[in-house]
């Protein structure tokens, strides 16, 4: 199994490579000047241009390009122009933010939607199943913004019970930091959780008219542990391969409800580096997210290793 | 014979203080709190010598001062000088600084700590060129320092009072950091507690704060403040929603940046309220005058023809108001009559007229926008019409602030028409507008503004400055460089049960503000 991790986490070293190009050409191929930004609005060319060359960004592409990659190799993932501190930095102090939402947001995620996709292939071709897949299409159908901005209005507004806005962190109490977060988090889930329930429903039906299950019913086994032990069991490697992308997409979507919730998370983050051109903060960031999705993939191929021991890499 | 400004810079006189004594309003401001202030982004930087962006601006002005500030008529009053004594060429500015006055780490404000100021705003600043016919300064006294000029500028001190990018008082420790690498201490009624940037930021009052008591009441930037508040803190909530959400749930006491149609549901709340500002920016059609189609006056003087102001504004939604000058009144250089007869000219058949002068055969005018800003991208859409109507070939391309913003700024992107908005230069004055005017590089030099500008630089008579500005305000509109669109405000709502003395500004003003 280890030589298996070792060859998957070989094959990530150019993935990351070739992301950090893309990363940097498409940055580059964006309109706009980042100087303008930092300058202002009312600033002269003369004032623009002054901090074009402060910054370094009258250089030829490939120097910069070649002087990004050299700093990389040393650990440096360069410095903000707006923030004016390190990219690691930055993204380190946000981390938890983030972290936290996605976390929440997947303990919520996780359990809805696999026991909603349980419960619509179980009760396949009845009203239970209709109701499953129709509030799970609204729930991938639904913008999150527009969501967001519905959920601020109900709780928070109309009923009072939740902050409208803003970050707690766990450390100043438990109720507080879960209060603030648990809107967003919903929010953020939803999505998910349709996305989780259609896909295990489709995998649970497909293992609910194998012969072991017709077997399992037939020796006596109780539905309970026909479901849970024999057929769930089953449907661990799509749904694994799902989770692995739920992560993703809900660190990925963290870039939307951080902005509504104004959450101060590495979502919120690029936004405003890319809003700015601030290119160093948008190139460490972005890096950081790829290498991360990287291993969360590298870590789903071992789970598939644990989950099925037929699961060989390398 | 003396210009006329070195006069409004004496101290106030006795008769003053006591009358404004006798005006102060009711005592009735408790002290202490934190004031909670919902706003739309946080500011990247606090060194006030790159400070550009309103954002910034609002927590600057409350942490640091200048030698002399904008008051509420826009004209410039001493702050940190107590007054200027200004040579008979205009040539020597001497300002005598106040005693006493402590920066918030407790040292007190000298001659020295103003020298390096200027020296490090000459280094550092985008707004550097301000500083660009200083020859040299002098420090005769801890409380004395004087500016020598090359040649004459009879509103260097006007020039000094901006608000942006202002060149406050920092300690001479500062004076060689870097752009954006100061320490965060000022003269001001506040000093910076905690920021996280993206989250919120926190003011504390300065303790060291040293009020002028010899000024009247806060007037505009100047006049004496009264620190009532503990703390302010900034919430930085980008969506507009949930800041009215914060509102409404009595988690903010103010929030900023309220649309028209997001106020409405303040409708009806006894203890909410919104905040009007006039004036705040103004709006403009900006003509490229050296692309195609609007290097030809008789095709950018067509498009001024047409413009129907109303219908614009009614498409906009955004709070604003008519005014057909580039200033305010009262300025002394406001120009509203003569400015009106370019002004909402709604008359498509005269367009039609200078298009057939002009040769125009149908070609395409490109109009650019944005869609980061609506009410940019919705007055170009009615500006498009308003050109179909009379025959033009309007070409509308939507694309993002950062890219249209660049275009505009280099005269890049192969465009005719854009829209922008200028906060800073329509409040501090004809001076300011200078800079502003030439940013764009396709507007052409034009000797007679170019000739006007220095005449107004140069005159020490004020009735010649303003004859100088009404001539550069009519060429400017006559040739339709840009075309006037509205004045546009500020909408922020505010707890009418909790905060008391809150009075629209420009930028909002924590001084002289308090819990109730």
């Amino acid at each position: 199994m280890w030589r298996g991790v070792i060859y998957r986490l070989l094959q990530a070293i150019p993935v990351v490579v070739i992301f950090a190009v893309l990363v940097f050409m498409l940055l580059q191929l964006l309109p706009g000047d980042p100087a303008v930004a930092i300058a202002g609005s009312e600033a002269t060319p003369e004032a623009i241009d002054r901090i074009r060359t402060q910054l370094g960004l009258d250089r030829p592409l490939l120097e910069q390009l070649l002087s990004w990659f050299n700093r990389l190799a040393h650990g440096d993932f360069g410095k903000s122009l707006i923030l004016n501190q390190s990219v690691v930095s930055a993204v380190v102090e946000r981390l938890p933010v983030t972290l936290s939402l996605a976390f929440l947001s997947l303990m919520i995620t996780l359990p809805a939607g696999i026991s909603l996709g349980v419960l619509a292939a179980y009760w396949r071709n009845t009203w239970l199943d209709s109701f499953v897949m129709v509030t799970a299409l609204l729930g991938v159908s639904m913008p999150s913004f527009w969501l967001g901005i519905l959920s601020v209005i109900l709780f928070s507004v109309t009923l009072g019970w939740l902050p409208p806005a803003g970050y707690v962190p766990i450390t100043q109490g438990l109720w507080p930091w879960f209060s603030a977060l648990i809107q967003p988090a919903v929010v953020l889930a939803l999505f998910q959780i349709g996305f989780l329930a259609r896909i295990t429903r489709s995998a649970m039906l497909d293992v609910l008219d194998q012969d072991f299950i017709r077997t399992a019913r037939a020796k006596g086994v109780d539905e309970w542990h026909t479901i849970t032990k024999h057929a769930f069991r089953n449907t661990l490697i799509p749904v694994v391969t799902v989770t692995g992308i739920i992560i993703s997409l809900l660190i990925g979507g963290s870039v939307v409800v951080e902005q509504v919730f104004a959450l101060p998370g590495i979502g919120r983050l690029i936004v405003q580096g890319i809003l700015a051109r601030d290119y160093p903060l948008v190139q460490g960031t972005m890096l950081i997210f790829g290498f991360s999705f990287v291993m969360i993939n590298v870590l789903v191929d071992i789970v598939y290793m644990l989950v099925d021991p037929r699961v060989r890499f390398g | 014979m003396l210009p006329r400004i070195p006069r409004s810079f004496l101290l106030l006189s006795i008769a003053a203080a006591t009358a404004l004594f006798a005006t102060s309003p009711s005592r009735a401001q408790t002290r202490g709190g934190t004031l909670i202030y919902s706003t739309v982004g946080g500011p990247a930087s606090l060194d006030p010598y790159m400070a550009g962006s309103l954002i910034e601006l609002e927590v600057i002005h409350e942490i640091f001062e200048t030698l002399v500030a904008m008051d509420e008529n826009y004209n410039a009053k001493p702050m940190l000088a107590s007054k200027v004594d200004i040579s008979n060429e205009a040539k020597t500015f001497t300002f005598s600084l106040r005693k006493g006055v402590k920066f918030s780490n407790g040292q007190e404000m000298t001659s020295a700590d103003v020298l390096a100021s200027f020296e490090r705003f000459k280094k550092v600043s985008t707004n550097a060129p301000l500083l660009a016919d200083v020859d040299k300064y002098e420090t005769p006294d801890t409380y004395t320092f004087i500016v020598h000029l090359k040649s004459t500028n009879a509103v260097f001190v006007d020039l000094l009072k901006s608000s942006t990018y202002p060149l406050v008082v920092l300690p001479a420790s500062q004076k060689d950091k870097p752009a954006r690498e100061v320490e965060i201490i000022g003269t001001g009624p506040f000093k910076l507690g905690e920021w996280q940037k993206d989250s919120h930021l926190i003011l504390l009052r300065n303790e060291n704060y040293t009020p002028d008591e010899s000024a009247g009441d806060a007037d505009g930037f100047a006049g004496k403040k009264t620190v009532y508040l503990d703390s302010v803190r900034y919430n930085f909530i980008p969506e507009a929603n949930a800041r009215l959400a914060a509102l409404q749930t009595k988690k903010s006491d103010v929030i900023g940046d309220l649309t028209l149609d997001l106020a409405k549901r303040l409708d009806g709340a006894a203890e909410l309220s919104t905040l009007k500002t006039f004036p705040y920016c103004q709006q403009y059609f900006v003509l490229h005058a050296s692309n195609g189609l609007t290097a030809n006056p008789l095709i950018r003087q067509a498009v001024r023809e047409v413009v129907n102001v109303d219908d614009i504004l009614a498409a906009t939604g955004i709070l604003s108001q008519r005014n057909p000058s580039m200033l305010y009144p009262p300025s002394p250089y406001y120009a509203g009559d003569m400015a009106a007869k370019y002004y909402d000219r709604k008359d498509p058949k005269k367009a039609r007229e200078l298009l057939k002068q002009a040769g125009y055969n149908g070609e395409k005018l490109v109009l650019q926008t944005n869609s980061n800003y609506p009410y940019m991208r919705d007055s170009i859409l009615v500006l498009s019409e308003q050109l179909k109507e009379a025959g033009v070939n309007a070409d509308v391309q939507v694309i993002d602030w950062m890219s249209n913003s660049n275009n505009l700024q280099r005269g890049t992107g192969n465009w005719n028409v854009s829209t922008t908005s200028f906060c800073s230069p329509p409040l501090l004055g004809p001076p300011q507008w200078k800079s502003t005017v030439y940013t764009f590089p396709h507007i052409e030099k034009d000797p007679a503004i170019d000739a006007a500008f220095d005449s107004l630089f140069k005159s020490a008579d004020q009735g010649a400055r303003k004859k100088a500005w009404f001539d550069i305000e009519n060429r400017f509109l006559d040739q339709a460089y840009m075309v006037k669109v509205a004045d546009t405000g500020s909408l922020r709502g505010y707890n009418t049960t909790r905060v008391g003395g809150l009075k629209p500004y420009f930028y909002l003003r924590f001084w002289n503000t308090w819990l109730k």
